[in-house]
């Protein structure tokens, strides 16, 4: 790292004090999310999804390729979250190999590609020969922590948003249909998974944390980077709207009260709700308003055959 | 045809996003910050560029990009007044305009103009103004288009972008600072672009200053 | 009362000053009209070329055994040493299905200039004793060269197509290949099987650089453009039993039929040389411009004082530590001697360029593209 952030003494005592008397610097609470704001480009597939601060742009493309031989049914399917210094001169260029930003990359995966959230096998044009490989790039902007839960929404977004060229397949040959010749396809997405992060500081020493009762440990939805740099632990569970747990992710750190993880669950899953509820409203009123022509250029009859 | 804001992000001296045509960048500038020991210049600023694509990994592509932005911005920084001091200035293409596989001038261009505002931004010094457009000629040889749109490029027998160093209230032009074509053409269209280029790049540079005037009076509200 | 001080002028042998002040090393020559190279303001240096024997085409080649180069280029230019080898592959292209169906083709398709050129795609080794990742010279020269054979048209799309032969097996066992261009009307070879698939040449350049002493896109350019108008393409065949070769396949209780990917053989003795657009091979040169610096120029004898010295000078063929080092702004012109310009690229750094630089320069650019024309 080019400059490691660092925090000074006073501020982290200040921090972890309103903390105890349960208060946020922003003025949150502790189980609150920071808003998320989901602005989509021109081209499909283009977003940038900001929760506070934090601003990350996700894109979507897409392109021709075989698959791989063991799957010939399947499409194929990349995410790439590299970090650069515009996110902040803590990351360095093309060194994604820091511990935060491979769990974070890992993470992402395991939510999106490994969790099945998109139908890969929907991708085959040709089985063994030719199918569509999509790729996620996701780009950091601006960093004020949660970049695992505003990753995910932008991935999820983009892939919603997405639509990839009509294709006509006449035995082994394929036409590519340009946007303006057909109306280009959605993407299978099969469900909306969105992770939450909580963090978990010990205000008390660690002998209470492990032996004690008192369970003084505290926890806290969606930290900014502040409070990122001075958590003892972390959490992440990604959901999605149908109750189910899609991820659980806890990579060492303070250890915690086992039935905390429910607790967390069930906190995680009201806000999964309204995330997925903003995801889909926003989409479609994205939708609307790219196609506010086409009531009137229909050449649909009206009447019923 | 170009639109910009400044102070876009938050972790970053100086950003700027800016849309030119179908183009949109988004540039960050740090500095001047402690560099690493292999950066380190002992006179002067040293430079780090950095490109991302909108699509895919960064390739060579991005690298002859960068070379092609540091080229342009060396020269007209204030280096001198940094020595021993890193700046880093990081761009982020977000909508590429042009198809990314035969062409980078449009980049290349939103670039340069969004490298300007984001210094500005950051508060380093710079000795000069720039600005920087493309331009197409038909296949007929005959006209000659600023910014062309994509279908106007594809088409296009060759492709300039020319970048300039600009004095006294970006008016008049000091220096050429990156002038590159590719294609067909002839000595004779050298010249005209360079005429036709000039103009249109004094323009821009207009564009620019009216960005930069209308930051200072939002950064000076309290005067 | 201190003593008084003597001041002695300090000398340094010429190779330490060029070491320690190149600008000051320069500008003295240049007030001598020489430069560093001894070579006069607008001299270029002599290249010598040969295609070195490489490739497995041609006749006289020294390495006949395990070799895949196609095209060779040894390019030495002062003490610069550039080695270009051409290898290729084949590729299988992905032909629309509207083609093969309906015979009409795409309604008023707009010129799409650059969709018409083939490319190579060089990688730039400059040696330096090691090993390692490439520099950032190395990727954008080999990009900038990518750019530029994309552009300038050189290798028209056609040149690569391959025009695939049938390698067929007589019941004697005696094999014989037939090419399409070469068969006459009354062999009856399957047609079909030709329209359904395209194949074409991926044509790759390694382009090794030795004592590298100066700027090097001009050079790396012009061995390129060497080795490749030497390049020549293996002709290919299938043999005619993979032809219709067809796997089935199922998982997860789907199934389907695969069609084999063919097996492309390239013909070791048959050879096509490879046809490049004569009117867009273009050669390349490269200048420096430098402001003299009325303070760093050595006095001169009374007689002399008349004399204007010009604000700033052209210098062609930059060469050498001092003179890369020095020159600010660099003109670079890709360009055949009727004036057909590929590739024009100014940087202008603190010295200022001129339109009369930039014509002198063009004008210069395209008597030596003639000069090295000839030795093609």
């Amino acid at each position: 790292m080019a400059k490691d952030i660092e925090i000074s003494t006073s501020e982290s005592k200040f921090l972890i004090e309103t903390l105890r008397q349960g208060l946020r610097q922003d003025l949150r609470k502790f189980e609150e999310i920071r808003e998320v704001g989901i602005e989509f480009g021109k081209d499909y597939g283009d977003v940038t999804v900001t929760m506070g601060k934090t601003k990350v742009h996700c894109r979507i493309s897409c392109s021709i390729a075989q698959p791989y031989e063991d799957r010939p049914f399947e499409g194929l399917f990349y995410i790439s979250t590299e970090t650069s210094p515009m996110a902040g001169a803590q990351f360095e260029n093309g060194n994604n190999t820091g511990e935060d930003e491979v769990l974070c990359s890992r993470i992402i995966e395991k939510a999106v590609r490994r969790s099945g959230a998109l139908d890969v096998e929907g991708l085959c044009i040709v089985a063994g020969s030719k199918c569509w490989a999509v790729r996620a790039d996701v780009h950091f902007l601006d960093c004020d922590g949660g970049f695992i839960d505003v990753s995910c929404i932008a991935v999820m977004c983009g892939l919603l948003h997405f639509r990839k060229p009509d294709v006509t397949v006449a035995g082994e040959h394929i036409t590519v249909h340009s946007m303006d010749e057909r109306e280009p396809v959605p993407l299978g997405v099969l469900h909306i998974p969105i992770c939450v992060t909580f963090s978990f500081f010990n205000p008390e020493d660690a002998e209470e944390n492990i032996k004690g009762e008192s369970n003084k440990e505290i926890c806290i939805i969606d930290a900014t980077l502040k409070e990122e740099l001075l958590r003892d632990g972390t959490l992440t569970v990604t959901l999605n709207k149908n109750r189910e747990v899609v991820q659980v992710s806890k990579a060492g750190g303070l250890p915690m009260d086992a039935l905390t993880l429910m607790d967390c669950c069930h906190k995680a899953f009201n806000i999964t709700e309204t995330l997925t509820d903003q995801i889909t409203a926003k989409l479609k009123q994205d939708f609307e308003a790219r196609n506010q022509y086409a009531a009137m250029l229909s050449s649909e009859n009206t009447r019923v055959s | 045809m170009l639109s910009a804001q400044t102070g876009v992000l938050e972790q970053v001296d100086g950003s700027c996003k800016l849309q030119c045509g179908q183009t949109t960048v988004e540039c960050s500038v740090t500095g001047p910050i402690e560099p690493k020991a292999r950066q380190e210049l002992p006179a002067q600023l040293a430079l780090e560029v950095i490109v991302r694509p909108c699509r895919g990994v960064p390739t060579t592509r991005e690298k002859l990009l960068e070379d092609q932005i540091r080229g342009v911005v060396t020269p007209v920084l204030a280096r001198y007044l940094y020595p021993r001091q890193l700046a880093q200035v990081c761009f982020q293409i977000l909508e590429s305009g042009e198809p990314e596989e035969n062409f980078s001038v449009k980049e290349l261009s939103a670039c340069i103009n969004a490298a300007f505002l984001a210094i500005v931004d950051a508060g380093i010094g710079l000795q000069f103004s720039f600005a920087s457009v493309v331009l197409s000629v038909s296949t007929d040889g005959e006209e000659i288009r600023t910014d062309p749109a994509q279908l106007d490029l594809i088409e296009s027998k060759s492709t300039h972008i020319l970048a300039l160093q600009l004095g006294e209230g970006t008016q008049k032009v000091e220096n050429v600072l990156l002038f590159e074509s590719h294609g067909d053409f002839t000595e004779d269209t050298v010249l005209r672009v360079l005429q036709f280029g000039e103009k249109s790049c004094v323009e821009t540079a207009q564009e620019l200053r009216k960005v930069v005037q209308r930051k200072v009076q939002q950064d000076f509200v309290w005067r | 009362m201190s003593e008084p001080v003597e001041l002695r002028p300090v000398t340094f042998h010429p190779e330490v000053l060029a070491r320690i002040a190149p600008d000051l090393y320069m500008q003295r020559h240049l007030s001598l009209g020489l430069r560093p190279s001894l070579r006069a303001f607008e001299e270029f240096r002599n290249v010598e070329i040969s295609d070195g024997r490489l490739s497995c085409a041609s006749e006289d080649s020294i390495n006949v055994v395990g070799n895949n180069i196609l095209g060779s280029n040894v390019l030495k230019c002062g003490k610069t040493m550039v080695i270009t080898s051409i290898t290729g592959g084949i590729v299988e292209d992905v032909v629309p299905a509207k083609s093969v169906d309906n015979d009409f083709s795409e309604p008023s398709e707009r010129t799409n200039r650059v969709s018409q050129f083939g490319r190579v795609y060089p990688v730039v080794e400059v040696e330096r004793g090691r090993v390692g990742a490439p520099t950032d010279e190395e990727m954008t020269l080999s990009q900038r060269l990518y750019n530029c054979i994309l552009h300038s048209g050189l290798i028209p799309k056609r040149a690569l197509d391959v025009s695939v032969g049938i390698r067929s097996t007589n019941s004697e066992g005696e094999s014989s290949v037939v090419y399409p261009d070469e068969e006459d009307s009354s062999n009856a070879v399957d047609t079909p099987f030709r329209s359904k698939r395209k194949w074409s040449y991926t044509l790759y350049a390694k382009i090794q650089v030795f004592s590298r002493d100066g700027p090097l896109f001009e050079l790396c350019w012009n061995s390129l453009l060497y080795a490749l108008a030497s390049t020549k393409l293996p002709r290919a065949f299938v043999d005619e039993r993979t032809t219709d070769l067809k796997i089935p396949i199922s998982m997860r209780g789907r199934s389907a039929v695969i069609r084999e990917t063919f097996e492309i053989i390239c013909d070791p003795t048959k050879y096509l040389p490879l046809s490049l657009d004569a009117a867009n091979k273009a050669f390349a040169s490269n200048f420096g411009v430098l402001e003299i610096d009325p303070e760093a120029q050595l006095p001169k004898d009374d007689d002399d004082m008349q004399e204007d010295v010009p604000g700033s000078v052209l210098l062609a063929d930059v060469q050498g530590e001092s003179e890369e080092a020095s020159v600010s702004s660099t003109i670079s012109v890709v360009t055949n001697a009727d004036g057909n310009i590929k590739h024009f690229r100014a940087v202008g750094g603190t010295s200022k360029i001129t339109i009369e630089m930039i014509q002198q320069s063009i004008k210069l650019a395209k008597l030596r593209a003639l000069d090295l024309k000839a030795k093609c």
